[in-house]
């Protein structure tokens, strides 16, 4: 684009048209570091479509489906409870300036820094039957220990921390201005923030969601802590290569790259425009 | 219409202290003051954005308080317009109505009257972030107008645009106060907006009235240097009475000077002397001194020319900035180091008293 300054790749000259040697001496140096998921990826990639067949028949294989699906589906139930009540809390943590926003700020960053497998412990300690949470909900029918719900709220409390921050930081950028203008237009202030404030974060709220969704279908350590079953796509890889070795974990691992890559892709073009509002940009 | 009594805001570090102004219905009002001033917490506060910590607003003679914005029809432009990215600018306009609940009919019909009223049928469906300040600025003031408001707040309208946007734009104000006898609250830091559109301004500096007045009257008495700085007096010049007689008081100015003013104060009082630039004469004295009252003479020691006028500072003891126009200085040679002569007339010296130390 003219005049932000950006080149474009294998444009890389100075002003002056000579070689802005600063430019290419980093994209040598970053290079190295996309080397490793590439080499990665081409490497498994060739390893599985040397036997096609064999790769098919672990992609077909009921188990195998039933755990993506099962994996992708609590993944998104996570984001939608992050969604409605991530939301509202991004939105305080935007909006206000107090002591208590950086004790509440360290302690949803809390999973960030911490070892899954402690994680996972502590999700476990206070799901578990005997639990402070577990135990009462037990009462009502709703078991955690190795069941559904289990793995949903140990991918919630892994993706919390990618969510908050992505939609707190778009809640940010909103211009408080907009919010006092829709008032003095009218609007109270929950419609405020539901007709000027939603609608202007909707982007940050998507990444939000896409990082969330990433991060909980790709936990294993916290996951297995409170429920190895029903598998999670990543305990049924962990199992087959315990087990089976690289061959069949690997089939596996392919699958979960290739379902991962297209659902990516599709909610990547679906929502190619969405909230922006300057074609400029 | 809107009356300030006390009103005093915290906010942060910055204090809104015991402000009393007073709007009256179809005054086009200033409020003028350095950056920071405190000026649109004034206006957030009309609008019910703020709520006062001590004091109370009067709207009509009424309590305001907790009455919040979205009751009080008091339309708000910002600075930076804060139009709706997400909504095109037919939408933008129609927001305030759809709050109000009003039919889609009469939204549509209000909307393409205040769409053609600003010239801006063209953009109707544009984005807001693609068009320019001035496209911008006039959307941003039909959206407020939409509401039908009974007061409109503008925050330093005019600060962002050309100068060429900005003459069209002072005319469209005028037209909208005149024509619909709205009553408009102008926040500027900038003496031109108060003299071509203002009738009564406040002056706020540091977060306290300093003086609320019709504009004129402001102009030609400011309360205090600080006032008179800002809305333009170039020579402010600080001295002590020393005799008073026949309508006129001499003013020792230092440096063995005595200046001649209009009689107004007592002897050995400490007053400050403003003066405009373009009230004092410069002239020719070729290396004689002056003696006559109110006519000095000294070197030129600074000279900035800007288009058709030429500011030269003579020092004269003190430093004295004086207005001339470009063809006149250079037809007397008015160069650095010449010396020249100044004079002024008594009468175009504003006296400020200053408080007699204790």
């Amino acid at each position: 684009m003219a005049g932000t300054g950006k080149r474009r790749w294998l444009e890389i000259t100075g002003n002056t048209g000579r070689p802005d040697w600063c430019l290419i001496s980093f994209a040598i140096i970053g290079g190295m570091l996309v080397l490793l998921p590439l080499l990665a990826l081409i490497n498994i990639t060739l390893g599985q479509l040397a036997d096609i067949p064999y790769l098919i028949t672990v992609a077909t294989q009921k188990q195998v489906v039933d755990c993506i699906l099962l994996t992708f589906g609590a993944g998104l139930l996570a984001v939608i409870i992050l969604l409605v009540f991530g939301t509202p809390l991004s939105y305080v943590l935007a909006r206000t300036e107090s002591r208590l926003n950086q004790v509440v700020e360290s302690l949803i960053d809390l999973p960030l820094v911490l070892p899954h497998t402690v994680a996972g412990l502590m999700v476990y300690i206070l799901f578990m039957q005997r639990g402070l949470i577990g135990a009462p909900l037990k009462g009502m029918g709703i078991v955690f220990e190795d069941a559904f719900p289990g793995i949903v709220v140990a991918m919630l409390f892994v993706a919390m921390p990618f969510y908050i921050n992505s939609v707190r930081e778009g809640f940010q950028k909103v211009p408080v201005h907009y919010e006092n203008v829709a008032r003095t237009l009218g609007a109270t202030r929950f419609q405020a923030f539901i007709f000027i404030v939603l609608p202007s974060s909707v982007r940050h709220i998507f990444n939000g969601c896409i990082l969330a969704w990433g991060r909980a279908i790709s936990e294993f350590a916290a996951v297995i802590m409170i429920a190895y079953y029903p598998m999670v796509i990543s305990t049924l890889i962990f199992y087959r290569f315990t087990t089976g070795g690289i061959k069949e974990s690997s089939a596996v691992a392919f699958v979960m790259i290739v379902a991962c890559f297209v659902v990516f892709l599709a909610l990547r073009s679906v929502t190619r425009y969405l909230g922006r509002y300057d074609d400029r940009v | 219409m809107i009356e300030f009594d006390r009103v005093s805001i915290a906010l942060g570090d910055f204090l809104l202290d015991e402000v009393s102004l007073s709007i009256k219905k179809e005054d086009y009002y200033c409020i003028m003051g350095p950056s920071g001033a405190g000026k649109t917490i004034v206006l957030e506060a009309i609008a019910g954005l703020l709520v006062p910590d001590d004091g109370r607003i009067l709207y009509n003679g009424v309590d305001v308080r907790g009455i919040p914005p979205e009751k009080r029809r008091i339309g708000l432009v910002y600075q930076d317009y804060s139009l709706f990215p997400h909504m095109n600018v037919q939408k933008n306009i129609a927001f305030g109505m759809r709050m109000r609940h009003l039919p889609d009919h009469e939204i549509t019909s209000r909307v393409r009257q205040l769409m053609r009223q600003f010239g801006i049928e063209h953009i109707a469906s544009r984005a807001p972030l693609t068009l320019s300040g001035g496209e911008q600025q006039r959307v941003a003031i039909a959206r407020a107008l939409a509401i039908e408001p009974e007061l409109l707040l503008l925050d330093e309208p005019l600060s962002a645009l050309d100068p060429v946007t900005r003459e069209q734009f002072i005319d469209e104000l005028r037209t909208i106060h005149r024509d619909q006898g709205l009553t408009i609250v102008h926040v500027t830091h900038d003496r031109r907006d108060a003299v071509s559109l203002g009738t009564r301004m406040a002056m706020i500096i540091d977060g306290r009235l300093v003086q609320e007045d019709r504009v004129g009257t402001i102009f030609s008495s400011p309360h205090g240097e600080q006032v008179a700085r800002f809305i333009g007096y170039e020579n402010i010049l600080n001295g002590t009475v020393t005799s008073c007689d026949g309508g006129v008081c001499l003013v020792d100015i230092g440096g063995m000077r005595e200046v001649a003013v209009v009689a107004g104060a007592k002897r050995g009082a400490r007053v400050a002397l403003c003066i405009r630039a373009d009230n004092i004469t410069v002239f020719k004295t070729d290396g004689k001194e002056t003696s006559a009252r109110n006519l000095f003479s000294g070197p030129i020691i600074r000279k900035s020319v800007s288009g058709s006028l030429a500011t030269i500072t003579v020092n004269i003891g003190v430093e004295i900035t004086a207005l001339v126009t470009s063809k006149s200085a250079e037809e007397l040679d008015l160069d650095i180091g010449v010396t020249v002569g100044i004079s002024f007339k008594a009468t175009s010296v504003h006296l400020i008293h200053k408080p007699t130390p204790v």
